[in-house]
C-alpha cells in the first residue's frame, strides 16, 4: 500500500496541480499497486516516515504565507525524511519553498524552509510558457513539457537541477537549468500539470516510492498513446519535434 | 475635435466593412482602429448615452446577462447599444458605438448595455463613466493572462472605492462578489433562496474559502455550484446579504426552467427558455437590474422569457431529429455546470470537446484538472467522446485520468471530421463544448448541418 499526501489541498489548488495526485494515484491503480491518498491540511497531524509520496504546489501570495507557517513547524520531520529517502514532487511556489529565501521586488528577505540549498528573486518581468526540457531519470534521458509562469527567478547552489531547458525560461531564463534534485526530492516549475503528460516521471517516482519500501519499483507498461500525443503538440510547437 | 471623431467612427465603419468582406467576423477591429485615430473616441461616443451606461462585469454569465437586460430595456420602449458578441474588452467595446454611430460621429440611444472584461473593467469604467454595474460571480480564468483572482478583484474594488456613486447590482450568493457593497452607496442583491433538500456536491473549484475582510474561513450552510451559496464568516461580522431579489430554485420542465421570484413582498413567475442555474442567476441578475431602472415587473419577467441565447451559450440545434446543444466552455465553474447538463439528459449522448490555446482562450490549459471531470466515471457507458481543438489530446488525457475508458475516447484534430464524427455517432443526443476561440468556427460548421430549434417557442408551454 502506498500512501500519498497532498500537501494544504485546500489552499494550493491553483494551475490544476491536483493533476499530479490524480495521474499518481491512477497509474498505481492501472497497475494493481494499492495507493491510497491523505489530504493534510494546516495544523493536521502527518507523519513524513510513515508517507510514500508528497505532493507540494504552489498558491496565491496568502496561500503560500499560510502554508510556509505551518510547515516551517513541521521542518525537522520533513527534513528527516527526506534524507531518508522520501519521494516529494514540489512545483513552483512549493519548489520556492524549501529552498532558502525569496527576496521580493521591494528587496524584502521571506526565508523559505531552507531544506535545499537554492535561493529565489523576484525578476520584473513574468515567465510564462510553453517549456521543454531535458532530464535524466535513472539512467534514461526524457523530455518532458509543460507550462511555467512564475515571476521568481530561482538560482541552484550547491545542488543538481532536475534539467536542462530545450525551450523556454526554466529556473531563471539564464542558466539553462530547471528545477532542482536532491535523493528523492524533486523540484520543477513545470505546471500543465507536469505527471499525467509525462508519463516517464510519474513512473518514475512510483518506481523509487516502491523501490523505498523494498520493492523492485519494476513497472509493467501502460497504453500511453493519448499523453504521448498530448507531449507531441508542445514539442512540435517548440519546434522540438522528434 | 468634431473632425477626429468622425474621422475615427467613419475609419472605423470602414475597417468593420473590411473585415466582413474577408469573411472575418471583425467584433473588435473597428474599435481598434478608431481608438488608434482618436484615443478619446470612447468618452466622446458615451457621452452621447442619454440615461445612462450599465456595465456587466464579472468571470460567468456576462454575455447572457448583458443581452437579457438589452432585451429588457429595449421592450420598455428603450433605445440601447450593446456589444453583444461578447466582445469585451475596450476595443470591443469602441466597436459597438462606433458602429451605432452615424458618420458624423452621433449617438441616438437611452442606454449603453455594456458586457466587459473583468480585468478591463478599471479602464472601461474610467472611459465610460457608468451608473450601475452588475457584478455576476468571480471564478478563476485564464491566469495566464490576468495573474491571479485576487489580482483582479482587488482592481475592481480600487475602482469602484474611487466612483462610490454607482449604483451596483450584485450576486448576494458569491461572497467574492458581495463583498464590493461596502465601497459604494447603493447596491442591490440577488441571490437564489436556500434549497431545502439535496447535499451540494464537492466543490473542488471552489475559491473563496477565506473571508475578504479578516481572512478568516468561511462556513456554509449551503451551496449551489462552487462557491456560491449561504456563507458566513467564522471570524468577523461578514455573511451572505439577504438578497432583495431572491428566486427558489427552478424546475426544469422539458426545455424551460420555471422560478418563482421574490422582489420586495411581490412575488412573479419567471419561465426561461433555457437550462442551467447559471442561467437562472443570469436572469436573476438582469431582473434586479430592471427594478433599479423602474421597468414594470410584467415586462421584465415577459422578456426574460423570450430570451435567446447567443452563440455557444446553450444554444439548441436539431440534426436528423436528434438534439443538439452548443456551449462554450472557459474556467472550471463553467465547464462544471455543462458537465452537468450531460447528466440531465437521460439516454446516450456523443460529446464533443473543443480545447483551443490561443490568446483568448488563455494559452495555460492546466485549468482543465480542476474541473470535476471525475463525476463521468458514474456514466462512462452512455457517452462518447471525441476531443478536438489544438490540445484535443490533452483533454483525452485528462478524461482518460478521469476514469472514462479510452475506447470510448477519440482524438481528432480536425474540427470539421471531428464535429461530423460527433453528430454521427450513436447517441440519442449530441453535446458540443468548445472554447472561445473554437466556438465560432464549430457553431459556423454546425449551422451548415442543423436546424435552429424553436426554444423560444417553449416558453408558452
Amino acid at each position: 500500500m502506498l500512501t500519498v499526501c497532498h500537501l494544504y489541498p485546500d489552499l494550493l489548488n491553483l494551475y490544476g496541480d491536483r493533476g499530479n495526485i490524480i495521474a499518481f494515484v491512477r497509474r498505481c491503480q492501472w497497475r494493481g499497486i494499492p495507493v491510497r491518498v491523505r489530504e493534510v491540511g494546516i495544523g493536521e497531524p502527518v507523519d513524513f516516515g510513515a508517507v510514500d509520496f508528497v505532493f507540494l504546489g504552489g498558491g496565491s501570495d496568502r496561500e503560500q504565507t499560510l502554508m510556509a507557517e505551518d510547515l516551517l513547524r513541521r521542518k525537522d520531520e520533513l527534513q528527516a525524511a527526506i534524507e531518508d529517502g522520501l519521494v516529494m514532487l514540489a512545483i513552483c511556489g512549493g519548489y520556492q519553498l524549501l529552498g532558502r529565501y525569496y527576496r521580493t521586488l521591494q528587496g524584502e528577505t521571506i526565508p523559505g524552509l531552507g531544506l535545499l540549498d537554492f535561493y529565489t528573486r523576484a525578476g520584473e518581468k513574468r515567465l510564462i510558457g510553453d517549456i521543454a526540457v531535458e532530464a535524466e531519470l535513472g539512467g534514461r534521458t526524457v523530455r518532458l513539457v509543460g507550462f511555467e509562469n512564475h515571476a521568481g527567478q530561482t538560482f541552484l547552489g550547491n545542488i543538481r537541477p532536475f534539467g536542462r531547458v530545450l525551450a523556454g525560461y526554466g529556473n531563471n531564463g539564464q542558466d539553462g537549468t530547471e528545477g532542482a534534485r536532491y535523493k528523492n526530492v524533486f523540484c520543477s516549475y513545470l505546471h500543465g500539470p507536469i505527471l499525467p503528460k509525462n508519463t516517464a516521471l510519474t513512473d518514475y517516482l512510483i518506481g523509487r516510492a516502491l523501490a523505498r519500501r523494498g520493492q523492485d519499483g519494476i513497472l509493467c507498461p501502460l497504453d500511453d498513446t493519448f499523453e504521448e500525443r498530448a507531449c507531441a503538440v508542445i514539442l512540435r510547437r517548440l519546434r522540438l519535434g522528434r | 475635435m468634431r473632425l477626429r471623431l468622425c474621422a475615427a467612427t467613419l475609419a472605423g465603419k470602414v475597417a468593420a466593412r473590411l473585415a466582413r468582406l474577408c469573411g472575418r467576423r471583425g467584433s473588435s477591429l473597428p474599435g481598434v482602429v478608431a481608438l488608434r485615430l482618436y484615443p478619446g473616441v470612447l468618452a466622446r461616443l458615451v457621452s452621447q448615452v442619454r440615461t445612462g451606461v450599465i456595465i456587466v462585469t464579472g468571470t460567468n454569465g456576462k454575455t447572457t446577462t448583458s443581452n437579457m437586460i438589452a432585451r429588457m430595456l429595449a421592450s420598455a420602449g428603450f433605445r440601447v447599444i450593446n456589444n453583444r458578441e461578447g466582445a469585451n474588452l475596450i476595443t470591443g467595446v469602441t466597436a459597438a458605438f462606433v458602429r451605432a454611430a452615424d458618420l458624423f460621429g452621433r449617438i441616438h440611444c437611452d442606454y449603453a448595455v455594456l458586457e466587459v472584461d473583468e480585468a478591463s473593467f478599471p479602464r472601461v469604467a474610467a472611459q465610460t463613466n457608468p451608473r450601475l454595474v452588475v457584478v455576476t460571480n468571480f471564478f478563476r480564468d485564464q491566469l495566464d493572462r490576468y495573474g491571479e483572482l485576487d489580482t483582479t478583484i482587488s482592481f475592481i474594488r480600487r475602482t469602484l472605492a474611487e466612483r462610490p456613486h454607482i449604483s451596483l447590482v450584485l450576486n448576494a450568493d458569491d461572497p467574492l462578489v458581495a463583498q464590493l457593497a461596502r465601497y459604494v452607496r447603493n447596491t442591490k442583491f440577488y441571490g437564489l433562496a436556500p434549497r431545502s433538500a439535496g447535499a451540494p456536491r464537492g466543490a473542488t473549484s471552489r475559491e473563496a474559502r477565506f473571508c475578504p475582510f479578516c481572512g478568516h474561513s468561511l462556513e456554509y450552510t449551503g451551496y449551489h455550484y462552487s462557491q456560491l451559496g449561504i456563507y458566513q464568516c467564522t471570524g468577523c461580522g461578514f455573511a451572505r446579504p439577504r438578497p432583495d431579489v431572491e428566486a427558489a430554485a427552478a424546475a426544469v420542465a422539458g426545455q424551460v426552467m420555471r422560478s418563482r421570484v421574490r422582489w420586495e413582498e411581490k412575488v412573479i413567475s419567471v419561465v426561461l427558455p433555457t437550462q442551467g442555474v447559471y442561467n437562472l442567476y443570469n436572469a436573476l441578475a438582469a431582473f434586479t437590474t430592471g427594478m433599479v431602472l423602474g421597468i414594470d415587473p410584467a415586462t421584465a419577467a415577459a422578456s426574460l422569457g423570450h430570451y435567446t441565447p447567443a452563440t455557444g451559450r446553450l444554444e439548441g440545434f436539431l440534426y436528423r431529429g436528434k438534439p443538439v446543444y452548443l456551449n462554450l466552455v472557459k474556467n472550471p465553474a463553467g465547464f462544471n455546470e455543462s458537465l452537468n447538463l450531460l447528466f440531465a439528459g437521460r439516454g446516450t449522448g456523443d460529446v464533443f470537446i473543443a480545447i483551443n490555446d490561443n490568446d483568448a482562450d488563455g494559452h495555460d490549459i492546466s485549468w482543465l484538472w480542476d474541473v470535476d471531470f471525475e463525476v463521468l466515471a458514474g456514466v462512462k457507458d452512455k457517452l462518447s467522446f471525441v476531443c478536438s481543438g489544438k490540445r484535443g489530446a490533452e483533454m483525452a488525457v485528462r478524461l482518460k485520468y478521469a476514469g472514462v475508458p479510452p475506447r470510448k475516447i477519440t482524438v481528432v484534430d480536425n474540427l470539421r471530421a471531428a464535429i461530423d464524427c460527433t453528430l454521427n455517432g450513436r447517441g440519442g443526443a449530441a453535446y458540443f463544448l468548445a472554447t472561445y476561440t473554437a466556438l465560432w468556427p464549430v457553431e459556423k460548421l454546425l449551422r451548415r448541418r442543423v436546424t435552429r430549434t424553436a426554444l423560444e417557442n417553449a416558453a408558452d408551454v
